[in-house]
């Protein structure tokens, strides 16, 4: 009986065992693979798409202390000029974290839609558009109107959205 | 009367509502889905606060006695009678704490959540860093499913007891009424809405909505 089992069981163990041994061997290959492929600029794939990951996390938080404070009954000018300030400096040079062979199929965690490098025209556009929107909302929250400041805050968020929409995965 | 009128508008209102938030949040209208998200914490909150002054159907203590007799009511089930409980059967009483439970979860969640551009967030996320927003977001997401899963399964409960027990429970929830020879028992507690707790937990849930509308 046991014996019996233990026939039966073998080679679909076996199967099993090699199966995800292949599965495994494949994936990291092609993950360790192209994650350490060097790009044109120096960096490998991993290093570009962590950069512009803490680029965009930067912004976000940027943009979070705008709002916490437009949201603020007597919103402190100070902290919204020093947020807005860092925005074009961390969105400098956007155009250029998006090389070829950055996106998903690269095997790291990226929310970089493929569609992006077909239509690598608009998305600079688009980045363009956010920088423009950026520049601008900075030397408004310089010039300190927290009412220009807010509808310059909407326009330059409309800029990342209208990207975002297009380009990056739901999350 | 089984379920007093306040506490049927709540639940008609939250009916509406987890589909309005769900739609808004799926298509980015986030000015909608923070006014009805703090609506919807307001019904809650008056839903809470209901279950301490409220009716006796409404009141948490008597439902979480009731949990007591679950094994007995089981059987019954089991023997296909449903045997009308005036209020909460202790079956239910377990689905309500834990929809209850999932919706105060997921209302407070949103208060703190920050989306991932830092453009849009809750009334209280100002309390907190990006970071902390994003993981309330996360958990404002997840908890979401175990919501849809809750109300799936109250649905599941109520067509159960529809077909196969032939006992209508939506009736009752939208006339307020069922017929006194449902109940074993004619010796039914006092359960008439009165107007002053009504008055004093509406007036504390939207003073509560509104303080947290004007943070900041």
């Amino acid at each position: 009986m046991n014996r019996c089992k233990l026939q039966f069981m073998l080679p679909v163990l076996a199967g099993f065992a090699l199966l995800s041994a292949c599965e495994q061997t494949a994936e990291t290959d092609v993950v360790s693979e192209t994650a350490a492929v060097e790009l044109p600029n120096g960096m490998t794939v991993k290093e570009q798409i962590e950069a512009r990951q803490g680029h965009l996390k930067k912004i976000g938080k940027a943009f979070k202390a705008i709002s916490d404070q437009l949201k603020a009954g007597s919103p402190d000018l100070a902290q919204i000029q020093t947020a807005a300030a860092t925005v074009p400096t961390e969105a400098m040079g956007m155009n250029d974290w998006f090389p070829e062979g950055t996106g998903p199929a690269s095997g790291i965690k990226t929310a970089a839609l493929p569609i992006i490098w077909e239509d690598k025209t608009d998305f600079n556009d688009k980045i363009g558009a956010m920088q423009d929107a950026a520049a601008k909302l900075d030397s408004i929250a310089q010039a300190g109107d927290v009412a220009a400041i807010g509808a310059a805050f909407k326009t330059t968020g409309g800029t990342c959205k209208a990207c975002h929409d297009k380009y990056r995965k739901d999350d | 009367m089984v379920w007093d009128g306040a506490l049927r508008l709540v639940h008609w209102l939250m009916v509406a509502l987890v589909p309005l938030l769900w739609w808004t949040a799926e298509e980015g209208h986030m000015d909608w889905h923070k006014s009805f998200g703090l609506t919807m914490f307001g019904l809650v909150l008056f839903r809470l606060i209901w279950g301490l002054i409220g009716t006796w159907t409404a009141r948490f203590a008597p439902m979480v006695q009731r949990i007591g007799s679950l094994n007995i009511y089981i059987k019954k089930l089991r023997n296909r009678d449903s045997g009308a409980t005036f209020g909460h059967s202790p079956l239910a009483v377990l689905s309500v704490f834990a929809l209850l439970l999932a919706l105060t979860a997921q209302v407070t969640t949103g208060l703190f959540s920050v989306d991932i551009d830092g453009l849009e967030s809750g009334p209280l996320a100002v309390l907190i860093s990006f970071e902390t927003g994003r993981q309330f977001a996360a958990v404002h997401e997840l908890n979401f499913n175990l919501l849809l899963a809750l109300i799936g399964l109250h649905i599941t409960a109520i067509a159960i007891y529809y077909f196969v027990l032939k006992d209508r429970l939506v009736e009752p929830m939208v006339t307020g009424h069922r017929s006194r020879a449902d109940f074993p028992t004619s010796d039914l507690p006092e359960n008439r809405l009165q107007l002053l707790p009504v008055i004093a937990a509406a007036a504390l849930a939207l003073a509560c909505v509104i303080a947290i509308s004007n943070f900041g």
